[in-house]
C-alpha cells in the first residue's frame, strides 16, 4: 500500500480522492487507485463496494462529486463524455454482455473498429476497407465461423467473447472488464482468462470479478474495494490473509 | 299564516309606528308633486324604517294609488293585472286590474328627495349591516345633499366599522367640494387612501393634478399606495386561480402518477378514464333527476364511488386484456393505449352522442365568497380541497396499507417480490385499477367545471404527462408540487401573455426544463433508475 | 461494394422501388389525361388527387420509419414537420392568389385584410418566390427538428420521454397556429388557392403533375433512406436503437447521429406536407393535432417498422381503408383505427412486412440479413 501521494506522471490511470454519492449513499468514498501502463489488475469486493460505480466514473457515465481522474498521466477524464473517453482509448465491457443483437457478428466488430466516429464519416464510409482487421479479430475471439450470424443468436459465452472482440477492435490503451465470466462454464472461464492475459500483453486491463478461481487464474495484483474505498491490495494470497478482508467477506 | 306574519312584523316593526305612518303614506297619493314632497318630508321625519319599501317602490315606479279607496299600495305588474301588497306590513292584498290603480309619478326633484330620505332612514337603521350598506351607497353616490344626515349619523354611530365607512363617505363628498380648505382636503385624502380599491383610485386620480402642491403630492402618494395594494390583490387573485387550475391538473395527473410514475406504464387512455368518471356523474344525475330529485345535492358524493369503480374496473380490464402483454415495451404500450383511447371515445360518442352533456352543480358548489379583495368560488374551493384529499388518501394507501407495500415492492423489484410470494400479476392489475379509478374521481370533479364531452380527456392527457415528468417520475410529492406550480405559473402568465400564449410558454418551458433536468424536479439519483 | 463515395450506392430494392414509383408517375397521368373518360382504364381526377394524397402520407410514414424503425426515436411530432412544410407551401400559394382574393388587395391575403392588417408581416416576405418557399419547406421543419433534437439528444432524453416531448411540441404549435395574430390564418388556415407555378390548381393537368411530383419525391425519399440505412451510418443507428450506451462506449457521439437522422427525417416530412397541401387545397392548424402524428406512427407499425417499404405499404393501406370506411360507416372508423393500434402492437409487432419476411425466412430457413429486424430490447 502506498502511503505517499504518488506522481501521476507515467501512469495509465490515476484516481485520487474520488467520491460519488447517490441520495446520501456514498458509492465511492475518497477512492485512490493507480494502474500502470501494461498492468493487469483484478478488483474484488463484496456487493455494493463501488466496483461498478468506479467503472462508471472512469468511463464518464457518472460524474464524480470530488476527486481527480487522469488518463495517460495528463488527460482529465472528469471533463469528458463517454464517447470522448472511448476515443481516447478506454474500452469497457459491461457486466451483462451487451452486443448489437440485430447486427451480425461481423458488423459488431466493424462498428467497434478504431476509426473516424462522426456521422458523415460513417455515411460515406466504404465497406471492405477494414476486412483484414475484422478477420484477425474474429480469429482471436474464435468466432470466424459465425461471422454472418446475428449476434442475438449467439450463446452467452460467445456474446461475452464478441464483446471482448469489439473492445479489441477499439484498440484501447486501457480495458475495463466487468465480471467477464459470470454465467460461463468452466471451460469458457479458462478460455476467457487466456484471452484476457493475451490482451493484457499490449495494454492495461482492469478486471472486476467475483469468481476467485478466475482471479487466481489471472495471477495478477488484486485490489479489494469496500464501501467505496480501497481496503487492501497485493497478491491474491496476500489479500486473502488480510484480517480486514476476511472480516468483510465472512464477518457479520 | 296571517297570524305568523303579524307576529313577525311585530318583531321587526314596532306596531305604533305602523299605526302612525299609515295615513302619511296614503298622503303620497296626493295630486301634485309639491304635496307629495311634503308628504315625503313628513314621512322621513317619522324616522320609521318600515317606510323604506314604500319609498323604494315609489322610486321604481311601483307605488300605486288604489282608486276605490285612495289607499297607497305597492304593486307588481303581472301582465294585465297588478299584484298588490301593503307598503308597511308587506301583507298581500290580492290582485287588481291595472285600470283600478293609478301609478304615483315622480319627477327628478322628488327622486332626489327620495334618495336623500332613503339614505337618511337607512343610515339610522337599527341594523348595523343596513347602515353599513347605506354608508357604502353614499360613498358611491357622493350626493352633497346627504352631508347633514351623514354628520348626524356619524355623531350617533357606535359601530367602529360603520363609523369608518361613514367617515369615508363624508370624505368622498367633501373632496368634491372645490372650496374645501387644504388641510381638510389632506385629511379627506388620507381617509380615502385608507379605504383603497378601484373607487378610491377613481376619486383620487383627478387630485394628482391639483393646483395645490400639498394636495397633489398627497394624492399622488395615495394613488401609488392604492395601486400597489391593487396589484398585490390582483396577484393574490391570480395565485388563487392558479391554485385552482393546479388542483384540477393535480386531479388529472395524480392517477397518471400511479400508472406512469409508479408502474412505468404509458397509458394514453388515461384521459378517457377521466372522461368516464365525468360521464358516470352525468348518468348518476340523470337517474336522480328522474327518480329522486331531492337527492340532487348528494349527486356528486354518490357519483364518486361509482366513478372510481367504473373507471377502475375498466382500467383493470385494460391491464388484463392489453397492457400486461406489453410490459417492458413502453413505446408499444403507448401506441396500444392510444388505440384504446380512440375506441373509448368513439364508444362514448356512440352511446351518448357527440354533444356536451348537461351536468349540474349542487347548491353547495355554487356561489362565491370574498377574502379581502380576492374572490373564491365554492366550486373551485371544494375541487382544491378534494384534490388534496385524494392526494393524501393515495399517500396513505401507498405508505400504510399492505396493498401499498406490495405495490411498492413489485415496482422496485418484481422478481424478488414474486419470490416472496406476492402475486405480482394481481398487484399490477390492482395498481393500474387504482390509477384509473383516481382518474375517474378526477372526472367527477372536472364535470363541474369543464364540458362533459367525449373529448374531455384529450384536453388533459398532455398536461398530465408533462406534470408527472416535470415533478419527477415515481415521485408523488413531485406531482403535487408540479401540478400546483404549473397551475400558478400558467395563471400568472395569462394576464401578461394571454391564455393561449401563456399555455404555449408553459409547454415550451417544460420542454426546456426537461432538457436541463431529464429526470424532473425531484429526481431520483443513482443506479437504481437506470433500466 | 461498388460505386463512388458520394453517389448513393443504389441497391436492388431501392432501384425497384424507384422504377415502380416512376412508372406510376408516368402511368397515372396518362390514364387520367389521355385515356378517354369512357374507357375502363380511365382514372378520374379525384382518384388522382386521392392517390397523390396517399403518396404524401407514404413519404411522411417513410420519414417516421427512418427515425423510429432504425434509430428507436418514437416521434409523436412528425405531423408538425409535415404541417410546417405544408404551411410554407401554403404561404407561397396564398401569395400566388395576388389581387384575386375576395377583398382584392394586391398583396395581402384575405385573412389579413379581414384582420385590418396594413402590410405583410416580415416572415411572409419572399414567399411569392417558389424557390424561396421550396427552401423554407426544408428549412422550417429542419430547424425546428434541429433545435428540439439538439436540446433533447444532448440531455439524453430518450424513449417515452422523448415521445411525450415531441407530442407536447406539436400540441404547442397547434395552439400557436390557432391564434389569429400569428399571421397564419388562425383557425381557418390557408386556403382558396388559385394556382401553382402559373398552372391552375383545379386543372387535371396540374393534378396529374402534382401526383407525378409526389411519386418522384417518394422515390427519392425511399432511395435516400435506403442509402442511409445501408451505409455504416445506418448500422450505427441500429446499434443506437438496440444498445445506446454500448454505442456511446464505443466512441460514437450518439446525439450527433440522432440529430442528423432526426433533421433529415423532419425535412422529408416537410416535403411530404408541401406536396400534400396543393393537392387537398387547404392547410389549417388541425394538421398539428397530436392525433395526426400518432396516426402516422401506426401506418409504420402496420406495415412493419424498420423495413422502409413497410411504412409505404402501411400508409397506403391504412389510408385506403380510412377512405372506404369513412365513406361507408363513419362511426366505425375510429373503432377500426383504435382496434388497429391494439391489434398491431399485440399480434403483429413486426407488421405486414415482418409477417411476410418471417414466412419466407421460415420456409427457406435462411435469415434475411439485409433487412434490419425487430429490436430485441428497447434502449439500454
Amino acid at each position: 500500500m502506498m502511503l505517499t501521494k504518488p506522481d501521476p506522471q507515467h501512469t495509465q490511470l490515476y484516481l485520487d480522492g474520488v467520491s460519488v454519492s447517490f441520495d446520501g449513499f456514498r458509492a465511492l468514498n475518497n477512492l485512490s487507485l493507480i494502474i500502470m501502463p501494461g498492468e493487469m489488475r483484478a478488483i474484488i469486493g463484496p456487493n455494493g463496494a463501488g466496483k461498478t460505480t468506479m467503472m462508471d466514473v472512469i468511463t464518464g457515465k457518472t460524474k464524480p462529486d470530488r476527486g481527480t481522474i487522469l488518463f495517460d498521466g495528463d488527460t482529465n477524464l472528469t471533463e469528458m463524455d463517454e464517447a470522448g473517453i472511448a476515443t481516447l482509448g478506454i474500452g469497457r465491457k459491461f457486466q451483462k454482455p451487451t452486443v448489437f443483437e440485430s447486427h451480425t457478428v461481423w458488423d459488431n466488430i466493424d462498428l467497434a473498429l478504431a476509426g473516424r466516429r462522426g456521422p458523415f464519416a460513417t455515411l460515406f464510409h466504404r465497406d471492405g476497407a477494414d476486412d483484414d482487421r475484422i478477420l484477425a479479430i474474429l480469429e482471436t475471439i474464435r468466432l470466424s465461423g459465425r461471422r454472418d450470424v446475428l449476434a442475438g443468436a449467439l450463446s452467452h459465452g460467445q456474446k461475452q467473447w464478441l464483446e471482448i472482440g469489439m473492445l479489441l477492435a477499439q484498440e484501447p490503451k486501457l480495458l475495463l472488464v466487468d465480471e467477464p465470466v459470470a454465467g460461463m462454464t468452466d471451460a469458457e472461464t479458462a478460455e476467457t482468462a487466456r484471452l484476457l492475459r493475451e490482451i493484457a500483453q499490449t495494454r492495461s486491463v482492469v478486471v472486476v470479478e467475483h469468481d476467485m478461481t478466475f482471479v487466481r487464474d489471472l495471477d495478477v495484483k488484486v485490489t479489494v474495494l469496500h464501501e467505496g474505498s480501497v481496503l487492501s491490495d497485493g497478491s491474491l494470497d496476500h489479500v486473502s490473509a488480510d484480517p480486514r478482508v476476511i472480516e468483510v467477506y465472512l464477518g457479520r | 299564516m296571517r297570524i305568523l306574519l303579524l307576529l313577525l312584523s311585530l318583531l321587526v316593526t314596532p306596531l305604533v309606528w305602523a299605526q302612525a305612518t299609515g295615513p302619511l303614506i296614503d298622503a303620497l297619493g296626493a295630486d301634485d308633486f309639491a304635496a307629495r314632497e311634503q308628504a315625503l318630508t313628513a314621512l322621513t321625519e317619522t324616522d320609521d324604517p318600515a317606510i323604506v319599501p314604500a319609498l323604494k317602490a315609489l322610486e321604481n315606479g311601483q307605488l300605486y294609488r288604489r282608486l276605490s279607496d285612495d289607499k297607497v299600495v305597492i304593486g307588481q305588474e303581472q301582465g294585465e293585472s297588478i299584484t298588490l301588497t301593503d307598503p308597511l306590513t308587506g301583507e298581500a292584498l290580492g290582485t287588481q286590474a291595472a285600470g283600478d290603480l293609478e301609478r304615483i309619478r315622480v319627477n327628478n326633484r322628488l327622486r332626489r328627495a327620495i334618495d336623500a330620505s332613503l339614505g337618511a332612514l337607512t343610515l339610522r337603521s337599527p341594523d348595523a349591516a343596513v347602515r353599513q350598506s347605506a354608508a357604502d351607497a353614499v360613498f358611491v353616490s357622493r350626493d352633497a345633499a346627504t352631508l347633514p344626515l351623514l354628520e348626524t349619523a356619524l355623531a350617533a354611530e357606535t359601530d367602529a366599522r360603520v363609523k369608518r365607512s361613514l367617515e369615508q363617505a363624508r370624505a368622498a363628498i367633501l373632496l368634491a367640494d372645490a372650496t374645501l380648505g387644504t388641510d381638510d382636503k389632506l385629511s379627506a385624502i388620507a381617509i380615502i387612501a385608507d379605504k383603497g380599491g378601484q373607487a378610491a383610485l377613481a376619486l383620487l386620480s383627478p387630485l394628482t393634478s391639483s393646483t395645490e402642491p400639498a394636495v397633489a403630492k398627497a394624492a399622488t402618494e395615495a394613488v401609488r399606495l392604492i395601486e400597489n395594494k391593487l396589484a398585490w390583490a390582483a396577484a393574490a387573485q391570480n395565485v388563487i386561480y392558479g391554485l385552482s387550475l393546479g388542483s384540477v391538473l393535480l386531479l388529472a395527473a395524480i392517477g397518471l402518477a400511479v400508472t406512469f410514475g409508479v408502474m412505468g406504464v404509458i397509458n394514453m387512455a388515461h384521459g378517457e378514464m377521466v372522461m368516464l368518471g365525468a360521464y358516470t356523474t352525468f348518468v348518476v344525475q340523470e337517474i336522480i333527476r328522474a327518480h329522486a330529485p331531492g337527492l340532487f345535492d348528494w349527486s356528486l358524493l354518490i357519483a364518486l364511488p361509482l366513478a372510481f369503480v367504473v373507471a377502475g374496473g375498466i382500467g383493470i380490464l385494460i391491464e388484463r386484456g392489453v397492457i400486461r402483454f406489453l410490459y417492458g415495451r413502453p413505446l408499444e404500450t403507448l401506441l396500444a393505449t392510444w388505440g384504446l383511447s380512440l375506441v373509448l371515445q368513439q364508444a362514448v360518442r356512440s352511446i351518448f352522442g357527440p354533444t356536451n352533456m348537461e351536468v349540474g352543480n349542487p347548491a353547495w358548489m355554487a356561489g362565491a365568497f370574498q377574502v379581502g379583495e380576492v374572490t373564491i368560488t365554492y366550486g373551485r374551493m371544494w375541487i382544491f380541497l378534494f384534490g388534496l384529499m385524494v392526494f393524501a388518501a393515495l399517500m396513505l394507501l401507498l405508505r400504510r396499507t399492505p396493498l401499498g407495500l406490495q405495490m411498492r415492492a413489485v415496482t422496485q423489484n418484481r422478481s424478488m417480490a414474486r419470490a416472496m410470494g406476492i402475486r405480482t400479476a394481481r398487484v399490477d392489475a390492482l395498481t393500474f385499477g387504482l390509477g384509473s379509478g383516481i382518474a375517474g374521481l378526477a372526472g367527477v370533479a372536472l364535470s363541474q367545471i369543464d364540458n362533459v364531452s367525449p373529448n374531455l380527456g384529450q384536453g388533459y392527457i398532455i398536461d398530465s404527462f408533462m406534470i408527472v415528468i416535470f415533478g419527477g417520475v415515481g415521485n408523488l410529492w413531485g406531482t403535487l408540487v408540479g401540478a400546483l406550480s404549473l397551475g400558478i405559473v400558467n395563471k400568472l402568465l395569462e394576464p401578461l401573455a394571454g391564455a393561449v400564449l401563456g399555455k404555449i410558454l408553459v409547454l415550451v418551458g417544460i420542454i426546456l426544463f426537461i432538457q436541463a433536468r431529464p429526470r424532473g424536479l425531484f429526481a431520483l439519483k443513482g443506479r437504481a433508475i437506470e433500466h | 461494394m461498388q460505386g463512388g463515395i458520394l453517389l448513393p450506392r443504389l441497391d436492388r430494392a431501392g432501384l425497384i422501388f424507384g422504377a415502380v414509383a416512376l412508372g406510376l408517375a408516368i402511368l397515372i397521368p396518362i390514364l387520367n389525361l389521355i385515356v378517354p373518360t369512357d374507357s375502363a382504364f380511365h382514372v378520374p381526377p379525384h382518384v388522382v388527387a386521392l392517390m397523390g394524397k396517399y403518396l404524401c402520407y407514404a413519404l411522411l410514414a417513410l420519414s417516421v420509419d427512418l427515425v423510429w424503425g432504425y434509430c428507436g426515436i418514437l416521434s409523436l411530432g412528425h405531423g408538425a414537420f409535415f404541417a410546417l412544410g405544408g404551411y410554407a407551401m401554403g404561404m407561397y400559394l396564398m401569395r400566388q392568389i395576388g389581387p384575386r382574393g375576395m377583398y382584392g388587395h394586391p398583396t395581402l391575403p384575405d385573412f389579413m385584410v379581414f384582420l385590418n392588417w396594413q402590410e405583410l408581416p416580415w416572415y411572409w416576405l419572399g414567399f411569392d418566390q417558389f424557390w424561396f418557399a421550396a427552401i423554407m419547406v426544408l428549412l422550417a421543419p429542419g430547424l425546428l427538428a434541429g433545435l428540439l433534437g439538439w436540446l433533447a439528444f444532448r440531455s439524453r432524453v430518450t424513449g417515452v420521454y422523448l415521445s411525450i416531448i415531441t407530442q407536447a411540441m406539436t400540441f404547442a404549435l397547434l395552439l400557436a397556429f390557432f391564434r389569429n395574430d400569428m399571421g397564419f390564418g388562425g383557425n381557418n388556415g390557408l386556403t382558396d388557392f388559385k394556382d401553382i407555378l402559373g398552372a391552375p390548381l383545379q386543372a387535371d393537368g396540374t393534378r396529374s403533375a402534382l401526383f407525378a411530383a409526389s411519386a418522384i419525391a417518394l422515390a427519392f425519399g425511399f432511395i435516400l433512406c435506403r442509402w442511409i440505412v445501408r451505409s455504416k451510418l445506418g448500422r450505427v443507428l441500429v446499434a443506437i436503437r438496440d444498445a445506446e450506451s454500448r454505442t456511446r462506449f464505443l466512441g460514437y457521439r450518439v446525439e450527433q447521429y440522432k440529430l442528423l437522422v432526426f433533421v433529415t427525417s423532419a425535412c422529408m416530412a416537410g416535403v411530404a406536407g408541401a406536396l400534400y397541401v396543393p393537392q387537398v387545397g387547404i392547410i389549417n392548424p388541425g394538421e398539428f393535432s397530436p392525433a395526426n402524428s400518432i396516426e402516422a406512427v401506426i401506418w409504420v407499425a402496420v406495415g412493419g417498422r424498420g423495413t422502409l417499404i413497410g411504412s409505404v405499404i402501411g400508409a397506403v393501406l391504412v389510408n385506403f381503408g380510412k377512405t372506404l370506411l369513412t365513406n361507408a360507416l363513419p362511426e366505425i372508423w375510429l373503432f377500426a383505427l383504435g382496434g388497429l393500434f391494439i391489434a398491431v402492437t399485440l399480434f403483429l409487432p413486426r407488421g405486414i412486412v415482418g409477417l411476410w419476411t418471417g414466412y419466407w425466412a421460415k420456409r427457406r430457413e435462411k435469415q434475411a440479413a439485409s433487412i434490419a429486424t425487430q429490436p430485441v430490447t428497447e434502449g439500454s
